[in-house]
């Protein structure tokens, strides 16, 4: 667990929606938070300039299983 | 054992699909279903405790009701006379609806869900609200509010959850089918634990109106039951465009019961080469590998199959859902904490720190992502399969958020491993059970298909079915008489 990024999350979830760590495991699971951000960082560069949320419904139909 | 005792025994091993067959046929009635399924709760429910709320006299009513339709030579629905029982959290006008929660624990709406029509209006009635994880919150079925639920097979193990309680009382034998809802496998992971069969079925499929949300990216309804021929029945009542529904798929909706023909010969069956079985419990690889001699068997064929972006998946399907479920509950994260319990707040309060960019980045990428997996992964396969759970079902002390220290975390987190890429990928998924661990608990066995192949993973899990007979074995308390 990082102590940095816990305290980090703890600062934006009060600045922002005025919630406080509930518990231990918040507070420790706002640490792990790390992790995701590595997973972010990871994927950086991959996004595509014209791609939206509503991209997903279209790739559903464009991507379904069609009847036999 | 005497003819009451039999007689009574008989009536709870009955599939839904059998019983609904059988009260068409007038072999027997709703009443005497929903009698055998009341003494069965009565019976059984210090077991699993799998019930928030019952109706009896209402029910029993119904039942009467349902029995002079038949008598009448009226059209019966596909359902008719079956009682059922759902998870606390499908709105019916005027009716408690606990979510699961403290805070909700005297809400009652004014409307009623769509599916709850649709079933009632297919011929079930419902018995009642039956345990869940907190504002499905939690993949283990631990509810410090309403006890945890305790799975059928084995008191001190987890049921799996959210929708915990369905599982349990479809496992115990007290119904033949429940509505769970599945947001990163709130319905597989039950359906595996409990050793029932249960499908999230494609992201749109089925409406969510009038359904407690968590996710609305991510929320899914669907059916546990005994069989994969229990929940085509439901998934062809409750699936379809509801008008009240903006986000529900107007894809038409085929016999999902008519599919199920046990032919799967030459039918590809994907094993996926990375991530599902990383590091997986050897006796669950065991199973896993059994099952896939199963199918081929019966002539399919089994062709490895490599995932792509399975990191993207996985970092992007663990921060929507969360997002999402933080901004529903944001007001009474503020102003009641304290109600929540420790399972449910402990997970979600990262969720206000994730920045709205990251958020959108993984919605936006969705689509694209499901193309190349649908492109690498069904362009060489028909449908995916891989174990439910990757490791053992813990037992609830050691999945505890609340008394099990910081190991329980992880064990808590790891248990959707496997179920989650499904919802962001918002793919259809069906769980049946394919054995037992060392423990006795049953083992699930994941098929997952391309948007609205339904038919076609219900298809593969019915002819493993066929020719297995896990999903029959009885578990402990549903051998109680």
């Amino acid at each position: 667990m990082s102590e940095t990024i816990s305290k980090l999350v703890q600062q934006t979830a009060a600045d922002w929606s005025s919630v406080m760590p509930p518990n231990r495991p918040a507070v420790l699971l706002a640490g792990q938070m790390e992790g995701t951000i590595a997973g972010f960082t990871a994927e950086r560069g991959k996004m595509k300039f014209e791609e939206e949320p509503s991209s997903f419904e279209a790739a559903l139909q464009a991507t379904k299983e069609v009847a036999a | 054992m005497n003819v009451q005792a039999s007689k009574f025994a008989t009536l709870c091993d009955l599939s839904m699909t059998e019983a609904a067959d059988e009260v068409a046929k007038g072999n027997v009635t709703s009443v005497e279903l929903t009698e055998a399924a009341l003494a069965a709760f009565e019976l059984r429910e210090d077991k699993i405790n799998s019930v928030i709320w019952l109706e009896r006299e209402a029910a029993l009513e119904k039942a009467a009701e349902l029995d002079a339709l038949q008598k009448s030579g009226a059209e019966l629905g596909p359902l008719h006379g079956v009682p059922l029982a759902h998870k606390d959290m499908y709105y019916q006008a005027g009716k408690l609806t606990t979510c699961g929660s403290k805070i909700r624990k005297d809400f009652r709406p004014d409307y009623s869900a769509t599916v709850m029509d649709r079933l009632h209006g297919a011929g079930s009635l419902t018995l009642g609200g039956l345990n869940m994880a907190e504002f499905a919150q939690n993949p283990t079925g631990h509810n410090v509010h309403y006890g945890d639920c305790h799975n059928p097979w084995g008191y001190e193990y987890c049921t799996g959850g959210s929708s915990s309680g369905s599982g349990a009382a479809v496992g115990a034998h007290c119904v033949t089918a429940a509505l769970g809802s599945d947001t990163g496998g709130s319905i597989r992971l039950p359906a595996a634990i409990c050793g029932v069969t249960g499908i999230k079925p494609t992201q749109t499929r089925v409406s969510r109106y009038g359904v407690m949300p968590l996710s609305f990216s991510c929320d899914n309804v669907g059916p546990l039951a005994r069989t994969a021929r229990d929940c085509a029945r439901i998934m062809t009542v409750i699936a379809g465009k509801d008008p009240m529904d903006p986000t529900s798929s107007a894809e038409p909706v085929p016999d999902y019961e008519a599919a199920l023909t046990g032919d799967i010969r030459g039918l590809k069956i994907g094993v996926p080469e990375n991530y599902f079985l990383e590091d997986a419990s050897p006796e669950i690889a065991d199973a896993f590998a059994a099952a896939l001699e199963v199918l081929k068997a019966r002539g399919a064929e089994i062709v490895s199959v490599t995932l792509p972006e399975m990191a993207a998946i996985t970092t992007y399907g663990g921060i929507v859902s969360r997002c999402e479920g933080s901004t529903i509950h944001a007001q009474w994260m503020r102003e009641r904490p304290e109600d929540y319990a420790v399972h449910l707040s402990g997970r979600m309060y990262a969720g206000y720190a994730i920045p709205a960019v990251q958020y959108l980045e993984a919605l936006a990428r969705r689509g694209g992502i499901l193309k190349t997996f649908a492109a690498e992964v069904f362009g060489k396969c028909d449908v995916l399969a891989s174990p439910t759970l990757r490791w053992r079902t813990p037992t609830l002390a050691a999945a505890s958020m609340e008394t099990g220290g910081d190991d329980a975390i992880e064990t808590f987190m790891n248990v959707s491993i496997n179920t989650r890429p499904m919802n962001y990928l918002g793919l259809p998924a069906v769980s049946v059970n394919s054995g037992f661990d060392d423990n006795g608990m049953p083992i699930g066995f994941q098929i997952a298909g391309r948007p609205f192949a339904e038919a076609k993973v219900l298809k593969v899990a019915d002819a493993f079915q066929l020719d297995t007979d896990w999903h029959m074995q009885k578990s402990p308390v549903a051998q109680m008489i």
